[in-house]
């Protein structure tokens, strides 16, 4: 089951970035600026330094167990019911964030696009297509994504530039007028986005060069950095602090776009990234939640759990929560806490301890 | 109305994978395939019937709730 699929590290690099930015690039500026106001540039420089060490540890982790996921190594780790357990809630909360992250890609096209459809229609839809692309595989994912992906930064690269006209550099000004406290606070949110990372503890063993993950993992987080500092510096340098209030930042930026009255509104684009980016990064997670589980309970094949799995993230991203508010209060507040302490950045940081602890006391036993 | 849609759904997943994996004699993914369609039909029965179902992430709430108080000041 594993030894057929490998990625190559741009492969690899792609999913890494898609699979961070992906939900986040339309609403996060707002909810770091809501803390940093016009210093939100300054929180998001500070979550990529953060980040970086969690990058280090997804790839030292699995470098102490090659050929090893995350699934894997945690009962090598813990010993075996330990490990069960641990992967077990692993499980859990990728369920749980695949269904919120169907929530958010299904909330914004009703919100902006189709506000007649029921909300339930998107993520039925978008199971048809995704569950038809895990049952294929990771392989799969990836090349579809290396199609996809240039045209996802270009397109995203073409709106900024021209947004250009519409920017003043005096919207960044005054520099540090919030407290450290309130920038740090700003820096968590996109930590907690971008320790999503840690995800690619799943993928590592489909490298074909599995010895160069730590070069993989560190420029995937310093290229999402940069690509969610490009949002984030953008829709501020066009709106200043007042982003904080609105919902989707970059597509009200987006609106104002008007080149010599020939190129006007250009948010089809935005909704074409959307989609696209989106449907790959649920479709990656997907494929972690039925490839961990096949693990976790030693099935041959992952492939008749991807259909009853659909079933489930269908069901959960609806009663997720009540509506749009609801699932920003819960990412601004409560996400950053539940992935950064627990599986994005706690529980890492103490299985590397355990890990490499294991490994001086060992030998010499 | 809903209801008759989402069983439908359910008999079209079960009509496609049961039977191959009868035939092929994987018994344990038989099992797990049945354990998760059984979750899945406890979560989406009851809305597809117009009731209320509890928020996995109310729970989620409550345990960080000093937090999240921290964050809102």
């Amino acid at each position: 089951m594993l030894k057929d699929i490998k990625i190559s590290n741009k492969q690899a690099i792609y999913i890494n970035i898609n699979m961070v930015i992906a939900t986040g690039w339309l609403s996060a500026p707002a909810i770091i600026a809501e803390k940093a106001k016009q210093d939100a540039w300054i929180s998001l420089l500070t979550a990529i330094l953060l980040s970086i060490p969690i990058a280090w540890i997804t790839s030292r982790l699995s470098s102490l167990y090659p050929g090893k996921t995350l699934i894997e190594y945690l009962e090598d780790i813990l010993g075996l019911w330990p490990g069960k357990i641990l992967a077990f809630f692993y499980l859990l909360w990728f369920i749980h964030i695949t269904s919120i992250m169907f929530r958010e890609y299904s909330e914004f096209l009703t919100d902006v696009f189709m506000p007649e459809t029921p909300l339930v229609v998107f993520p039925v839809v978008a199971t048809l297509v995704i569950a038809y692309a895990v049952t294929k595989g990771l392989e799969v994912l990836a090349r579809t994504l290396e199609v996809f992906f240039p045209w996802i930064i270009l397109s995203i690269l073409v709106l900024f530039l021209l947004l250009i006209p519409e920017m003043d550099i005096n919207r960044l000004l005054p520099v540090f007028e919030t407290n450290a406290v309130d920038i740090f606070k700003g820096s968590l949110v996109p930590m907690g986005w971008m320790t999503e990372i840690f995800t690619f503890a799943m993928f590592i063993p489909f490298l074909n060069k599995p010895q160069q993950s730590l070069k993989v993992t560190i420029a995937s987080t310093i290229l999402v950095g940069l690509n969610f500092l490009l949002h984030v510096a953008g829709s501020l340098l066009v709106f200043g602090a007042s982003i904080s209030s609105m919902m989707y930042p970059v597509l009200n930026a987006a609106r104002l776009i008007s080149v010599s009255k020939f190129i006007q509104r250009p948010e089809p684009i935005i909704m074409a990234i959307w989609i696209a980016g989106g449907l790959i990064k649920i479709a990656v997670f997907y494929f972690v939640i039925v490839f961990g589980m096949a693990q976790w309970l030693r099935l041959k094949d992952y492939r008749p759990l991807v259909l009853p799995v659909g079933v489930i993230l269908i069901a959960l991203s609806v009663i997720v929560a009540n509506n749009t508010i609801d699932i920003s209060i819960f990412l601004a507040h409560v996400w950053p806490f539940y992935s950064l302490l627990l599986f994005q950045f706690g529980i890492p940081v103490m299985l590397l301890m355990i890990a490499l602890i294991k490994r001086k006391i060992l030998p010499k036993s | 109305m809903a209801i008759i849609g989402v069983l439908f759904a359910f008999s079209i997943i079960i009509w496609l994978q049961a039977p191959s994996l009868v035939q092929k004699k994987m018994w344990r993914e038989l099992v797990v395939f049945s354990v998760l369609l059984l979750i899945g039909m406890i979560i989406s029965i009851p809305q597809a019937l117009g009731m209320q179902v509890p928020s996995p992430n109310d729970l989620i709430v409550t345990l960080f709730k000093p937090f999240a108080e921290w964050m809102k000041q």
